[in-house]
This record gives C-alpha cells, sequence and structure tokens, in this order.
C-alpha cells in the first residue's frame, strides 16, 4: 500500500487490547448525565432506546472495520489519500481532524464543569485545563504504547466504580419502568439518536486498526468492547429509571452523580466527590487517544513531530476553552457536536464503504481489461 | 532535552506541592449539622445548629437564627455573625415549621436539590410549631441538638417505625405527578424532643397529619418492610376459642406483634371503575399476648390471625380514606395506576379529580411465623 505510514513493529499492540481502547474511548463524559438526555424522548422505555443505538453501534463497526480491511495497514486517512487522491483527500482527513480534536474539547470542557459544580466552585477552570493538558502531554510523549497502557489501567482501577451502584437500588421502584412500549416507536429512535454523545468514541478502531498485530481478531475484541459498554450503560440506565422519577430525572443534569451522592460509607461520606475526581483516570485515556488521532491525520500534510504538535495543539485547545464559559454555551457545543458525531460516526462509514467497494470493483474490471 | 524534561518535573511536582485549591480546615470551619426554616411575616426564618470543632477544648453548638427573603440570604446573615466560615457539607437534618409546611415548601426542598454541596441523604421532617422554638429550647438531657434529632430520625427510619424521608425520595415524590409525598413530625414535649406523627403533603404544602402509631400502616401501604413493631388490641371473645379459659376474663386482648417480612401487591382490577386490589402479605413474629391463649394450638392461632387480619384491614382502610379525604396519594397508586393501564394518559389534575374516589380493597393475609420460647 502506498499511502501506508510506515508502523514501526516495536509499537504494534495485541488484539486484546483493542478491548481497552474502545471500551476506554466510548466511556468519557457523557456517562455522567446521558439519561436526562434520552429519558426526554424515550420516557421509560429509554433502556430500549440503548439497545437499539448499539444495535447501529455494532453494525457501524462491523462496516468499518470491513472497510478497513480493504486496506490493510492502512488507516482512514491512508484510505481517503487512496480513494480521493490527495488533495480531496486532506480535506475529508481536515474534517475527521476537526473531529478528534472538537471530541477533545468537549470532553475536557465537560469533565472542568463537573469539577467545578461538584468539587471546587471556585477554581479557576483555565487553571485545571491547563493541568489536565500538561498530563496529556506528558501520557502523550510516551507514544502509542503508552497510551494503550493507560487504557488498560483506566479500565482495571476503574472496575470498581459501576459495581457501588447498586447501593442505590434500594430505593428503585420497578413501576417506573412499565408499561414497557407504551411511547411511540418514533420517541424511541429518537432517543437512541440522544444516545449518540455518549456512544461514540468506537470509531477510534478507523486510526487503530494499522497497529493491530493480529488483524484477524480485530472484529472480535471490537464487539466485545461494545458489548461490555452495553452492559454498563444498560445497568446505569435501568438503575437510574428506577430510582428516579420521570420529571426528577428531567431536572437532573448528571443523574449518575446524583446516583453517588446517596452512598455512604462509614469511612467515607461523600462518594461522588472521590468519584469526580477518579474521573480523571477514565478522561485521560480518552484525552490521550483523541490528541493521538489527530496527530496521525497531520502528519500526513505536515512533516511534524509529534512533540511539537501536541504542544500547539494543546496551546490551541487551551485558547478554545477560554472562550467557552457558561452551562448554556456548554450545552450547545455538546449539541453541535453529537450531531457532527452523528454524522462522522453513524453516516460516513456506510458512505465510505460504498466508495470502496466501487473502487475496488472497478480497479478488479481495469485489471482484469 | 534533559532542559525539558526537568521543567516538566518541576512544573508538575509544583502543581502537586501547590494545590491546595480551597482547603477546608476542620478547626478553622463551622459545620451546619441541622437547618429548621419558619416563616415570619412572608420572611424566611433559618435556624441553624452549628458545630464548632475546636482543638484545646470541647468542641460546642451554637444555634442562630437569621431572618431574611431566600434561604441562602439567611446564610449569609449567619456568615456575618459567626468567626469561622460555615460549611453545608455535613448537614444531616432539615426541619420545616408547620405553619411554613401548610404554606409550601416545595421551592425550599428545590433549592436543596439544587446545591450540590448537600448530599441526597439528608433527613427532612416537619415541627409540630415552630423548629425555631424546638431548637433553641433548653433540654438538660441533650448536648448536640442537632445529632440528637438526627439519630432519632435515623434509628426510627432504619428500624422501619417511621416512614424515610430522604432528600433523595422525597424530591422523587415532589417531581412525579402521580405522587405525594409524606414527612415524619417531630415535636417538643417537656424535656423531650418525639417523633409524633406523618405529615401527609399534597404538592408542596401540608394537607393533613396522622399520629405516629399509624405510621406502621403507612410504611406496609407505601413498600416492602422487614422491620417494626406493632401493637393490636384484639377483640374478648378470642378466650372463647381457647381450651385454658382464663379465670378473670380481660376485656380485650392486646398483642405486639413484629414484622418479619410483608410483601405487598397493588393490582388495578377495573380501571375504567377505578379500582384497586391491595394485597399485604405479613409475616410476622409474636412478642406479647395474654398468657390463656396458647399459640402452639393451629385453631386458636388461626383465630388470631382471622382477628389479626380484621384489625389491620380496618386500619388500612381508614388511613386510606384519611389520605383521599386530604387527596394526597402517598402511596403511589397513581404510578401503579399508570404502570399498569396503558394508555392511561394520567396528568397530575386528573388524578387527582381520580384519586379520592378511587375504591381500594384490602386484603390482608398475616401468619405467625413463631412466637418466643415458651408456648
Amino acid at each position: 500500500m502506498k499511502n501506508a505510514l510506515p508502523v514501526n513493529e516495536s509499537q504494534l499492540i495485541n488484539a486484546p487490547l483493542l478491548f481497552f481502547i474502545v471500551n476506554a474511548c466510548q466511556i468519557g463524559v457523557g456517562i455522567h448525565g446521558f439519561q436526562r438526555l434520552i429519558y426526554q424522548d424515550a420516557k421509560q422505555d429509554a433502556w430500549i432506546s440503548i439497545l437499539i443505538s448499539f444495535v447501529f453501534a455494532h453494525f457501524l463497526i462491523f462496516i468499518m472495520i470491513k472497510t478497513l480491511e480493504m486496506f490493510p495497514s492502512n488507516d482512514l486517512y491512508g484510505i481517503h489519500e487512496e480513494i480521493f487522491g490527495k488533495l480531496i483527500g486532506n480535506i475529508f482527513n481536515c474534517i475527521y481532524i476537526f473531529y478528534y480534536s472538537f471530541a477533545f474539547l468537549v470532553n475536557i470542557k465537560n469533565y472542568i464543569e463537573v469539577i467545578n459544580v461538584w468539587v471546587f466552585p471556585n477554581l479557576s477552570s483555565t487553571f485545571l485545563g491547563a493541568s489536565l493538558l500538561i498530563v496529556v502531554i506528558y501520557a502523550f510523549n510516551g507514544g502509542f504504547r503508552v497510551i494503550a497502557g493507560i487504557c488498560f489501567f483506566s479500565f482495571i482501577f476503574t472496575l470498581w466504580v459501576p459495581s457501588i451502584l447498586f447501593i442505590p437500588m434500594k430505593y428503585s421502584d420497578i413501576n417506573q419502568l412499565l408499561p414497557v412500549f407504551d411511547n411511540p416507536i418514533k420517541d424511541i429512535l429518537k432517543g437512541a439518536y440522544s444516545m449518540t454523545f455518549t456512544i461514540i468514541g468506537f470509531e477510534i478502531i478507523n486510526v487503530v486498526y494499522p497497529y493491530v498485530k493480529e488483524k484477524n481478531k480485530v472484529q472480535k475484541y471490537a464487539h466485545l468492547s461494545l458489548l461490555a459498554t452495553l452492559i454498563l450503560y444498560l445497568a446505569i440506565m435501568l438503575i437510574t429509571l428506577t430510582y428516579f422519577s420521570g420529571p426528577q430525572l428531567e431536572k437532573t443534569i448528571w443523574a449518575t452523580l446524583n446516583l453517588f451522592s446517596i452512598i455512604k460509607f462509614p469511612f467515607i461520606e461523600r462518594v461522588e466527590i472521590i468519584t469526580i475526581c477518579l474521573w480523571m483516570i477514565i478522561i485521560l485515556p480518552n484525552l490521550c487517544l483523541f490528541a493521538w488521532s489527530a496527530h496521525r491525520g497531520v502528519i500526513r500534510m505536515f512533516n511534524i513531530s509529534a512533540k511539537k504538535f501536541i504542544w500547539i495543539f494543546s496551546s490551541i485547545i487551551l485558547i478554545c476553552m477560554l472562550f467557552i464559559k457558561s452551562r448554556t454555551q456548554i450545552n450547545s457545543i455538546n449539541d453541535i457536536f453529537s450531531q457532527f458525531g452523528f454524522i462522522i460516526v453513524f453516516v460516513y462509514p456506510l458512505f465510505i464503504y460504498l466508495i470502496a467497494l466501487i473502487k475496488k470493483s472497478l480497479l478488479k474490471r481495469k485489471r482484469t481489461n | 532535552m534533559k532542559y525539558m524534561k526537568g521543567l516538566l518535573l518541576f512544573v508538575t511536582a509544583g502543581l502537586f506541592l501547590a494545590a491546595c485549591t480551597e482547603y477546608r480546615l476542620l478547626e478553622r470551619i463551622s459545620l451546619v449539622t441541622l437547618i429548621g426554616y419558619d416563616i415570619e411575616d412572608d420572611q424566611i426564618d433559618a435556624t441553624t445548629v452549628v458545630r464548632q470543632i475546636n482543638p484545646e477544648f470541647e468542641s460546642s453548638v451554637e444555634i442562630h437564627s437569621e431572618t431574611a427573603k431566600t434561604s441562602k440570604g439567611t446564610r449569609v446573615k449567619a456568615d456575618l455573625k459567626t468567626a469561622k466560615t460555615l460549611m453545608a457539607g455535613q448537614l444531616r437534618v432539615v426541619l420545616f415549621g408547620d405553619e411554613l409546611a401548610e404554606e409550601g415548601i416545595g421551592e425550599a426542598i428545590h433549592t436543596l436539590a439544587m446545591n450540590s454541596e448537600i448530599t441526597t441523604s439528608i433527613y427532612l421532617g416537619v415541627v409540630e410549631g415552630t423548629s425555631k422554638n424546638l431548637l433553641e429550647s433548653e433540654y438538660p438531657n441533650i448536648t448536640d441538638i442537632g445529632q440528637h434529632v438526627f439519630n432519632l430520625m435515623d434509628h426510627n427510619i432504619k428500624q422501619q417505625q417511621m416512614i424515610s424521608s430522604t432528600l433523595h425520595e422525597v424530591v422523587r415524590d415532589i417531581y412525579s405527578p402521580l405522587r405525594d409525598f409524606t414527612l415524619p413530625v417531630v415535636k417538643k414535649e417537656g424535656e423531650y424532643i418525639d417523633m409524633s406523627g406523618i405529615a401527609l403533603f399534597q404538592g408542596g404544602t401540608m394537607v393533613g397529619m396522622l399520629p405516629a402509631s399509624d405510621s406502621f400502616y403507612v410504611l406496609l401501604i407505601r413498600q416492602n418492610i422487614n422491620d417494626g413493631t406493632l401493637q393490636l388490641i384484639l377483640p374478648a371473645d378470642l378466650a372463647d376459642s381457647t381450651k385454658n379459659k382464663p379465670k378473670h376474663p380481660p376485656k380485650n386482648f392486646p398483642i405486639a406483634i413484629d414484622a418479619i417480612n410483608s410483601k405487598r401487591k397493588i393490582k388495578v382490577m377495573d380501571h375504567s371503575k377505578n379500582e384497586i386490589d391491595l394485597t399485604i402479605t405479613l409475616d410476622c413474629r409474636l412478642l406479647e399476648i395474654h398468657s390463656s391463649l396458647a399459640i402452639g394450638d393451629q385453631k386458636v392461632t388461626e383465630k388470631i390471625e382471622e382477628a389479626m387480619n380484621k384489625k389491620i384491614e380496618s386500619e388500612i382502610t381508614r388511613i386510606i380514606k384519611y389520605s383521599q379525604e386530604v387527596n394526597s396519594d402517598i402511596f403511589g397508586f397513581g404510578e401503579h395506576f399508570h404502570a399498569q393501564v396503558r394508555d392511561a394518559k394520567l396528568t397530575e389534575e386528573k388524578w387527582h379529580e381520580l384519586y379520592p374516589k378511587m375504591k381500594v380493597n384490602v386484603k390482608i393475609e398475616t401468619e405467625i411465623i413463631r412466637s418466643g420460647v415458651v408456648e
């Protein structure tokens, strides 16, 4: 493949690590408050919306990997260049780079907002952002294998978090889930659409793919990872739906954090403070992966070292963060991002798959002629 | 390169070492453990119980009372009076005077729920009289009134002698259109503080009150329970069934039972007729009974169970009637109605129209699982 960037043998990862990468990339800030967004449309059938959205996600990750398999040892950026040529391909690459940068910004901004609201109301968000960015820069400089390692540890270290969510279940009322399917299917689908913000992240496979050693196992681990995320989201959704009453949930911005706030241990009374701080470990691989994905696109256009890139990237993000201040602004960038993400993650891969198929068959015909 | 690494190390170390942003030293803050709200000429009167930690002396408890338009306003005023910053993170109980409760406490509860500093596991309660009076009185046996009221509520709620009223549950019920909430009532009783009853709310306003002795029944209708003690007075004709009749037959047989577990079932029979079947099965342990009634005898046990069923049924019917009279659906029947009837399209107004007219068929099935060590 002429457009494949050389991947150093020592930077390759084993396929099972893909499970942690996709999982880490999916679970981010969305999980704090996705329940409300879906409930607004699908009401008590919100959990069905989650199931539907994951059916689509499974289908799309299947398509994505199929596309990648047509051009082995190449990522989406290379595929763009191969299909559309250098110029148009790079325009598409720019959209993707912009998408990953946007995802980075949205993640970091939402997390800082949570810290500001729940833990430190008076701490400057720029200071928080800058310190987070320094950690990201440090991790980023370690290279891809270090980032994969962070994904693994973020998964292991946070395994206990979902398990304590069973404690609030003593306030659950199963009646809140009934009657099932009482809402029009249109609303349930709308709810599935609202899942976009929370579910996206698995498109990282587009960039990670060339780094996986055993290519034939990619499908298996990517789907397993989606399944793990599904179980987590579904469990949290069901607990939330039975724990809150409907109109209460509509008013609760971070329902998951509210779930934590009723938990009390003899040795620690405010569990939500601990989990919010611990969430940095969950956010960190997200941020690193997004920055790294953007970097993979940029190096196709400019000859820039990773170190230089991450400093420039971080400065741009920091400057952008200065312009977003209030909750309403954050909400509106979240909305824009989830619409943008829907197109990039749920619509665009189908399009590129079709183009790739046509291109391949044309090439074949040319060759046989 | 080496220079860069050193710089990064320096910056990170600096961040960690100087990262104490908003520190809260225990000796430099005062902890609010209890707040009581009253209404006074259209203004909110807040009485706060503040615990001061002092490393040199014993920690002390102060009580401040302030009046302002908003509850935050009262906090600012209270702050002006204390030498140490007030922190609400250790708040455990919020009380409302009954006058304020009758006027409406929906907004106050909304404010509490909005504040991330306060956990959703604090208890709410209503005071008979003003909370200011309750908190500012002298009690010779109580050193820390904030902690005392919290313990009083906590152990009663944990033992299921009183309905649970955590902020979360109240907020859940207040926002739910098909459900109303209840709060426990506390009262100053001489030198002590009593839990005297249950306050029934509609929307955010108090509409009625039940005595504390009814709380077991209310709990029985509201949820499945596994604790709690109840005393019942059974009719005298029970004596006829026993073989060894007492020489001096008492006028009636008071008994006491301890719930082991209960299960309630609510079934909407015919939604056009607005009728609900409430079946409660109660397994219990006999704690106290007249010695002449032999528990070992199957027949006697059955008779006792039957008498108990009748008694509990009539009490529960009375309580449901009362809640219908004041139109406060504290048992969440509306939610069951909504859950079991498709396309019910219930709204808050519609449900409050339906609820007082609803027919509830109560059926109790008690079973005495065990009695004491003698028969």
